[in-house]
């Protein structure tokens, strides 16, 4: 509960005083000289207990319409939103909305975000006067202030995205602006589908932010809204993998997308398929709630490359509906091995090898400065890690869109290449050596093929590592939680760390079903490099590609390319943008976890299940006028003498007994 | 003698001196009143004529009705005698509460006084028990004029302390006073009812005239307290703080229930129960009780 006029909560001791009147009263007695003692007895004998209670029911009436006085004049603010803890209104209030694409989902033609911001700017009408309105978006993270509650529908930093959110980011956000602001007492507003995707609950930064929120000067309170109401029947779809295969002549594009959808039992669900702006319609035939669909086009007569998408029929979110790809022309690429050893080089020459079958080309680090890295895709190093101009020239290979893959060069250094270095080298007396436990399947270059087969990374011996030091992306992990293979973006392109080798004193990755598919999808990754076309996720565009103007080629609007998915024009090259897979992720963060997530810190949650604005935020101090006239009224019906045996008046008029004459002598 | 005693007020004694204090029923008296007796014989009130038995005194054979019916009848008459009156003052501590000068036994001392002097100026004889735990004085019914003042020169003396010892007292005089007499009590009957009743009881059986003054306080009965009170009880040395305003309603009940249940003692011993209120004037409690016996005498 929040209040207007807090000041006036002092008066709340005053609920002492009946209290305290009673006990004087008590203490005030007088003697008097009582002949009927008998009855006094009885009286207090067979009434106690009756009489004390009712006197502390009075009492406590007295009391508690005081209080309710008090909260009344003190205008307390509260709804099912602000539940019941005394604040006075807070200075700085940090509203963080999450605008992801999930967010977008409807619910009786009202989507989540829409539904929040409304809630959210209804309740923080009341605060317009009294404290700073702070937005911070998800898909920005800016703060932007906004002077009354009613504009925060109209700010354009509320509107619909195709990204991904990052709550630990947005509340990192926030506690960036209160210490910059030194802003006093704040709130911090989050209204969030809760999606795990979101929130990374296992993200370390979780126990960095709110360690830093709760030691802040200023006292934090976080409110939660959670929009987590399931929508209306929905069906989301997303592009998992996209290849281009020439054989014989003929060149197809080969696809597979993810469809789910939010309602159980077999659908045909219609994909509309759009190759540069042409359409062609196909069934998604579904059994249950979501499926890998596997497409292959023809490209016929459209060799050199083009964009398309594949696109849903309209349902309770717009935007999980299409998914967009460009293509780009048949591009022949080869890998360059940099390594002292040619041993060591070899294995990685024959895995990294072209589609000719050629080998990749060897060279030693000194070279490699000078090297013409053209119609190269992947630079594996294998050695100790570039300084200067190699590092330089490696750097601007990956931002092209290249792929760098480091292999440990067998001795620590203190050297790093974009903030990752290689730590002590250990090894593992176990029979068999380090075991990978965990990897991700779903993507990357470790991820499953396409006939779901998984790479056996398990089966793979590791007698020893090398351990990759700084903070990274951890795309496998042995046992222990050592990252055996992690992944840095940079530019376009991509940084990998392996912490072994593929020699037999190192690991078993020589024996080809890991190390092979691993560096034939690193070649591919990298060959956006050679080509005009790209992809990328919204909201995680590179530096270099944001700073570039783009043009929507899909869609005769203007579109922002950080925000909103769909096929991009830059000078010559194509972007295709899709919205984070992770999005469709349907799992929810329960309240539990998320009250774990804040730890001791005050937080508030409100399950939105409704869409009920009343019950956000308002004005109750009715409630108390009410509930004070209700406990004088109380206090009025107890003090009332519960009957009258008799009036005492009776007794002066002498009656005598009736006389009964028969008995008269 | 009326204008030297504290206890009578020579006013009221004008007022009610044309009321005659009668009994409601015979009384059996030595020398001749206006009290009807038991005993039939020659006097000048006719009673009826009755058949002559064997053993009759001839001479009160009434020859003017052998005349005229040829049959012997005997006129009898009513015989008149003097009233036997016992005036009980309990002295118990309880009948003590009251202002000063205006107790319960200050009021009662008034009303017993005035009905000996009335008693005693229509030719009864008027006696007098004080009964308390700590005081007692049983002055015997005697007709002699001087006897009053002895009686109201006792009330003077007589102190209210203690516990009750009217009981014991009213048994006493029941056993001890063999002719029906008319006993007028003045209590609060602040005691046990059963014990109360027995008395009543035992004074009826023994055909005396029962007339019951109930003396209660006005806040006795609408016990209006405005604070924490220490009642400190006028019997013993107990003492007892309370709210009064808390348990009002059940000291109400309770004293209304024993007033009750007294009344219907009462009723049911056939005595004359009064209930006064010591802030009304006796005068009128007095006169009120002297009418209805007078009407009752008169067969009204």
């Amino acid at each position: 509960m929040t209040f207007l006029q807090p000041f006036l909560l002092w008066g709340l001791p005053l609920i002492s005083v009946p209290l305290i009147i009673h006990l004087l009263n008590r203490l005030r007695h007088r003697s008097h000289p009582w002949g009927a003692m008998r009855f006094l007895v009885a009286a207090t004998r067979s009434s106690v207990s009756n009489t004390k209670l009712r006197q502390l029911l009075i009492l406590l009436c007295r009391m508690a319409a005081v209080a309710a006085l008090c909260l009344f004049l003190a205008r307390p603010l509260a709804g099912g939103w602000m539940g019941w803890a005394v604040s006075s209104a807070p200075d700085a209030i940090v509203i963080l909305l999450d605008r992801s694409a999930s967010m977008e989902i409807k619910t009786g033609g009202v989507s989540k975000r829409e539904q929040g911001i409304r809630l959210l700017s209804q309740a923080a009408r009341e605060f317009e006067e009294t404290s700073h309105l702070v937005l911070i978006d998800s898909a920005t993270l800016m703060p932007e202030e906004s002077g009354r509650a009613t504009n925060l529908m109209q700010l354009p930093a509320t509107g619909p995205t195709d990204t991904a959110a990052d709550v630990p980011s947005m509340l990192r956000a926030a506690i960036n602006w209160l210490i910059e602001n030194r802003a006093g007492a704040a709130e911090i507003w989050i209204a969030s589908d809760a999606q795990r995707s979101n929130w990374h609950p296992d993200d370390p930064r979780w126990k960095d932010t709110i360690g830093q929120l709760g030691s802040l000067t200023q006292k934090v309170r976080v409110r939660l809204l959670i929009l987590n109401e399931s929508g209306d029947a929905n069906t989301s779809l997303s592009l998992r993998e996209m290849s281009r295969r020439s054989t014989a002549g003929k060149s197809e594009l080969q696809f597979a997308l993810d469809l789910q959808r939010n309602r159980p039992g077999p659908a045909d669900i219609p994909v509309t398929l759009t190759l540069d702006g042409v359409p062609t319609e196909t069934q998604a035939v579904f059994e249950g709630q979501s499926l890998r669909w596997r497409r292959r086009v023809d490209l016929g007569a459209h060799p050199a490359g083009g964009w398309g998408s594949f696109a849903l029929p309209s349902d309770a979110n717009a935007r999980d509906n299409t998914a967009f790809f460009v293509y780009g022309p048949e591009t022949a690429a080869h890998a360059v091995v940099v390594s002292h050893s040619p041993d060591t080089a070899r294995f990685l020459q024959m895995a990294a090898a072209a589609q000719s079958a050629q080998p990749a080309a060897l060279m030693a680090p000194v070279q490699f400065p000078a090297a013409s890295l053209d119609g190269c895709s992947l630079v594996v190093w294998q050695d100790s890690l570039p300084q200067g101009d190699a590092a330089a020239r490696l750097r601007t290979f990956a931002s092209e869109g290249g792929v760098v893959l480091f292999f440990p060069p067998g001795a620590a250094d203190g050297a790093q290449f974009n903030g990752l270095g290689w730590g002590a080298v250990e090894a593992s007396e176990a029979p068999g050596g380090f075991h990978v436990l965990r990897w991700n399947e779903d993507e990357g270059p470790l991820a499953r093929s396409e006939e779901r087969i998984s790479l056996p990374l398990g089966q793979t011996e590791f007698p020893r590592r090398q351990v990759i030091a700084g903070p990274k992306n951890v795309l496998a992990a042995f046992e222990d939680g050592s990252a055996l293979l992690a992944r840095q973006n940079l530019g376009r392109g991509e940084a990998y760390f392996c912490a072994s080798l593929p020699t037999d004193d190192w690991s078993s990755l020589a024996d080809g079903p890991v190390l092979v598919p691993m560096l034939q999808r690193l070649l591919q990754d990298g060959i956006r490099r050679l080509q005009p076309v790209s992809s990328s996720i919204c909201g995680e565009l590179s530096a270099v590609d944001r700073a570039a103007t783009w043009v929507s080629v899909n869609s005769t609007e203007p579109k922002d390319i950080r925000f909103q998915a769909g096929i991009y024009k830059s000078g010559d090259r194509l972007m295709a943008v899709n919205r984070p897979a992770a999005e469709d992720d349907p799992e929810i963060m329960d309240s539990g976890d998320i009250k774990k997530l804040f730890g001791d810190l005050h937080l508030q949650m409100l399950l939105e299940r409704k869409a009920d604005p009343g019950q956000m935020q308002g004005e109750i101090w009715r409630l108390f006028l009410f509930l004070m006239l209700l406990l004088l009224l109380a206090e009025g019906l107890l003090i009332l003498p519960a009957k009258r045996p008799r009036k005492a008046n009776e007794a002066a008029t002498m009656k005598p007994a009736a006389q009964p004459k028969e008995q008269m002598v | 003698m009326a204008e030297d005693n504290q206890f009578l007020d020579p006013k009221v004694l004008s007022r009610l001196m044309h009321l005659p204090l009668l009994a409601r029923q015979a009384m059996e008296g030595s020398v001749s009143g206006q009290h009807k007796s038991p005993h039939r014989g020659s006097s000048v009130e006719f009673a009826e004529y009755r058949n002559y038995v064997p053993g009759d005194d001839i001479r009160r054979l009434d020859w003017r009705v052998f005349a005229r019916t040829d049959r012997f009848f005997l006129k009898e008459f009513e015989a008149e005698t003097n009233l036997r009156c016992y005036l009980v003052l309990d002295c118990s501590g309880s009948m003590r509460y009251g202002k000063s000068g205006a107790t319960k036994l200050d009021y009662a001392c008034r009303m017993a006084a005035t009905l000996g002097y009335l008693a005693a100026h229509q030719g009864d004889a008027v006696g007098l028990v004080c009964a308390g735990k700590k005081t007692f004085f049983d002055i015997p019914a005697r007709r002699n004029p001087a006897h009053l003042k002895v009686i109201l020169d006792t009330m003077a003396k007589a102190a209210p302390r203690g516990e009750t010892g009217l009981l014991a007292a009213l048994h006493d005089l029941a056993e001890k006073v063999k002719r029906r007499a008319l006993v007028v009590v003045f209590s609060d009957f602040f005691c046990d009812l059963a014990p109360l009743l027995d008395c009543f009881q035992h004074l009826r059986f023994q055909k005396h005239d029962l007339a019951l003054f109930q003396l209660l306080d006005r806040t006795e009965l609408d016990f209006k307290f405005d604070r924490p009170t220490r009642f400190v009880d006028l019997e013993s040395s107990f003492n007892l703080v309370t709210e009064p305003a808390a348990i009002r309603d059940e000291y109400l009940r309770q004293i209304w229930l024993f007033l009750d249940a007294l009344r219907e003692g009462c009723h049911e011993f056939a005595a004359d129960y009064r209930q006064v209120v010591t802030d009304q004037p006796y005068e009128k409690a007095l006169a009120d009780f002297l009418v209805a016996r007078a009407r009752l005498a008169a067969g009204g």
